[in-house]
């Protein structure tokens, strides 16, 4: 049987070492990439949405059973569309629905005449840009802006949840 | 006076409309059938498009147009126009509705009505297909929803009542609907409903003349629990008519159905349907029947969903019926 010389058996723990501290670096910024994807931050045109809101307010709003802001403008919801990953996270965090399943929500409502459908958006700086020029507009993205239309809705207290 | 009133509402729509940009969506609904009873037979059913338009801050419209086969017309097709609403946005979620509407009397009929690609199951329950309610009413109503912690919704509605025409009524009645439900926790709709018309002496209501005049109350209650995994959805109307020669007489019809999500697109199902009219019922003329469903559900998304069903229907003084039938249900 062949036995391995004491300095190489080092030289490989310590190269061994160094692939797992890798792996695990990767590992680490891999879990926090998906953590600030899993943030959502609301944004609301400053005709219409509040500076604060309840999360439960924010959820009705989002769900259509809020249809107007206190000041009686109509709510335009623009969301991110169901198959990217800031769609699916509102999806997920939001609604507690699958992608498909808030397409089908939505369909249903519009269907219904209940009504009107969110506007949904392939980029973020897209979103934003709809909301900054729709009064009443409120829409999801993943960290705080705020413009000279725009601002960022604080839920529960806080900019982003 | 009433000129005057009717040029306020005039005035106050033109400016509830003026400098809106209008946003206008086209949808619609299809599907394919195979079935089997005795035979193999392929069909396809009604072609539905839906328009929905914000003409305003506060107008909205939707309507709704089925294609649809019919073995009367020189085409063999007819065209259908479902419902054509107008709504106007009084205040908060509170709606004037005008137009001809799907009757808020129950939960399936307001909620998927054509779109069978929502259907839980291939096609309507008998309460709907045998004509207990009346599907569509043409006329003008309040609505409201969402109101509250319990999500309190109401509906209240006057139209053309049943022997009515699309654009006029065929006597000095009105038919009456009201209806209630509440939302208390997520994925649940609990609701009641009341409808009364009159049905004059000498209407037509479904191809079947009626020589004397009939009360009608329909009173409805429904109960629809969609959630992550079990899906359970039963309503039940009951119709009490009067005529002075019979006296009142109660039909009650219901269905029960429950589905299980095993994945997020596999749904098994099942549903029980019955209605009983009581002897000597002159409006419905049904005979009492009942009706056994079983059938898988495969959701390829929200816009596409194959059923696959066995149907075994028990129909008093007449055959049973038993056929298996696939459907392909999309959303376009």
């Amino acid at each position: 049987m062949k036995r391995t010389s004491k300095p190489i058996q080092l030289l490989s723990s310590k190269s061994a070492l160094l692939n797992y501290s890798f792996l695990i670096g990767c590992l680490f910024f891999a879990i926090a990439g998906k953590a600030q994807q899993n943030t959502l931050t609301a944004i609301g045109n400053v005709s219409g949405a509040p500076a604060d809101m309840r999360q439960s307010e924010l959820k009705a709003v989002l769900m259509g059973e809020t249809q107007r802001w206190k000041n009686g403008k109509r709510i335009i919801i623009a969301l991110m569309k169901t198959n990217t990953a800031l769609g699916k996270t509102t999806s997920l965090k939001i609604y507690d629905m699958s992608g498909d399943e808030l397409n089908k929500y939505w369909l249903s409502l519009v269907f219904q005449g209940k009504a009107q459908a969110p506007v949904f958006f392939t980029s973020v700086s897209d979103l934003q840009n709809f909301v900054a020029q729709n009064p009443g507009a409120i829409g999801i993205i993943d960290k705080p802006m705020a413009s000279a239309d725009v601002r960022a809705v604080m839920i529960d207290g806080k900019p982003s949840f | 006076m009433k000129i005057k009133l009717l040029l306020t509402i005039c005035v106050c729509f033109f400016l509830a409309a003026r400098s809106f940009a209008q946003a206008t969506q086209i949808k619609g609904f299809v599907d394919v059938t195979a079935g089997y009873n005795k035979k193999t037979t392929f069909g396809f059913g009604e072609q539905d498009l839906f328009i929905t338009s914000a003409i305003s801050d506060r107008i909205s419209f939707l309507g709704e147009t089925v294609f649809k086969y019919d073995a009367e017309e020189h085409s063999e097709f007819t065209i259908s126009v479902e419902r054509v609403i107008i709504t106007y946005n009084l205040f908060g979620n509170h709606n004037l509705v005008m137009g001809k509407i799907h009757t808020p009397l129950n939960y399936w009929n307001d909620t998927y009505h054509h779109g069978r690609v929502f259907f839980p199951t291939i096609d309507r329950p008998l309460l709907f297909s045998a004509s207990i309610l009346p599907l569509h009413t043409v006329g003008v109503g309040f609505e409201g929803h969402d109101l509250g912690k319990i999500k309190f919704g109401y509906n209240l509605f006057v139209g053309n009542g049943l022997g009515s025409s699309e654009v006029a009524d065929n006597d000095k009645g009105k038919c009456i609907t009201a209806a209630f439900h509440i939302k208390p926790v997520n994925r649940l709709k609990i609701g009641m409903s009341y409808y009364y018309d009159v049905v004059s002496a000498g209407a037509d209501v479904h191809d079947i003349h009626y020589d004397h005049q009939i009360n009608q109350h329909l009173i409805s209650a429904s109960i629809a629990r969609f959630g992550k995994k079990l899906e359970l959805l039963t309503e039940a109307t009951a119709g009490l008519n009067h005529t002075d020669s019979t006296g009142t007489k109660n039909t009650l019809a219901a269905y029960a159905y429950a589905g299980y999500k095993i994945k997020e697109k596999y749904v098994p199902y099942v549903r029980y349907d019955n209605i009983s009219y009581q002897s000597g019922e002159m409006y419905y003329k049904g005979k009492n029947v009942q009706s056994f469903v079983a059938g898988f559900r495969y959701e390829i998304n929200y816009l596409a969903v194959v059923k696959l069903e066995y149907q075994h229907i028990e129909n008093t003084n007449a055959a049973d019926v038993d056929k298996v039938t696939a459907q392909f249900a999309i959303g376009f």
